[in-house]
């Protein structure tokens, strides 16, 4: 195994967190952020007000999600996901939250490194 | 919205008058008259085809089935409820246009790849949970 490419900690809060950046894109309009990732979401995507703005999303959906102090209805996007380095390009639904979130169904094709010692975050490559 | 979730769950998209909501519902004549003004002026309903002399129908307005589940809560609960959907997709994600459910998948992500895979269509689509998932979207933050 060798480390592949690596995104850096946002360490705007304590403690850094991990972040990969991705491109979203509706029909006009792409931005590209790089969101927390959050390995207690077993969902895809999640998207912050600010860039559902950004994009002019519309709802195509409210749904019951789990959260740490219990229930939530939110709303859901269609968006188009890009991150080359994982070669995923995809139609998915997002879930509407007040922070932009990597969750597991994104990652789960991937082997990762974790580095909080060098605060960053890897794809991990298989050279067998 | 008492009384528009009551005429969805008895009529769903059939036409419907005054006459019937006074002896299917049991509505004063009055409450009925005046209840079909105000929510044909809100756009709840729409107006039907002529069943009698002089009789106007009404129907429930597909397109706010969609407006109400957006909106979420209390109100989406009940109309799901009144469409009959708790009974067949409890614990499912379903995709509704109008009153018909067009697909429903315990997975979210899967129905939603099946619904919007295809650009056409979709904007009289809504899609969300029957209940409490039994796939349920968690987040740890």
């Amino acid at each position: 195994m060798d480390i592949g490419r690596c995104w850096k900690f946002n360490d705007d809060e304590q403690p850094p967190y991990p972040t990969i950046e991705v491109t979203l894109s509706s029909a006009d309009y792409k931005v590209t952020i790089s969101p927390k990732v959050d390995t207690g979401f077993n969902g895809s995507f999640a998207i912050d007000k600010e860039t559902v703005k950004r994009l002019r999303l519309a709802p195509v959906g409210t749904i019951l999600v789990k959260t740490a102090t219990g229930h939530s209805e939110v709303s859901v996007y269609v968006v188009d996901v890009t991150q080359q380095d994982l070669a995923i390009t995809q139609k998915t639904l997002a879930i509407g939250t007040e922070r932009s979130l990597v969750g597991r169904k994104l990652l789960e094709s991937t082997t990762w490194l974790l580095d909080c010692k060098k605060g960053r975050f890897c794809i991990m490559t298989d050279l067998s | 919205m008492r009384p528009f979730i009551e005429v969805v769950r008895r009529f769903r998209w059939k036409p419907f008058g005054t006459t019937d909501l006074v002896e299917k519902l049991g509505y004063a004549t009055g409450y009925a008259r005046n209840f079909l003004s105000q929510a044909t002026r809100q756009h709840l309903l729409i107006t039907g085809p002529k069943k009698r002399k002089r009789e106007k129908t009404f129907m429930v307005n597909p397109s706010v089935i969609k407006k109400i589940v957006l909106k979420g809560g209390k109100e989406k609960e009940e109309l799901l409820e009144a469409l009959g959907l708790r009974s067949k997709y409890l614990g499912e994600y379903v995709a509704l246009k109008g009153f018909e459910v067009v697909d429903h998948d315990l997975n979210l992500y899967r129905l939603g790849e099946r619904i919007f895979s295809d650009e056409e269509g979709q904007d009289e689509i809504v899609i969300t949970n029957v209940s409490l998932p039994k796939k349920i979207i968690t987040i740890e933050i």
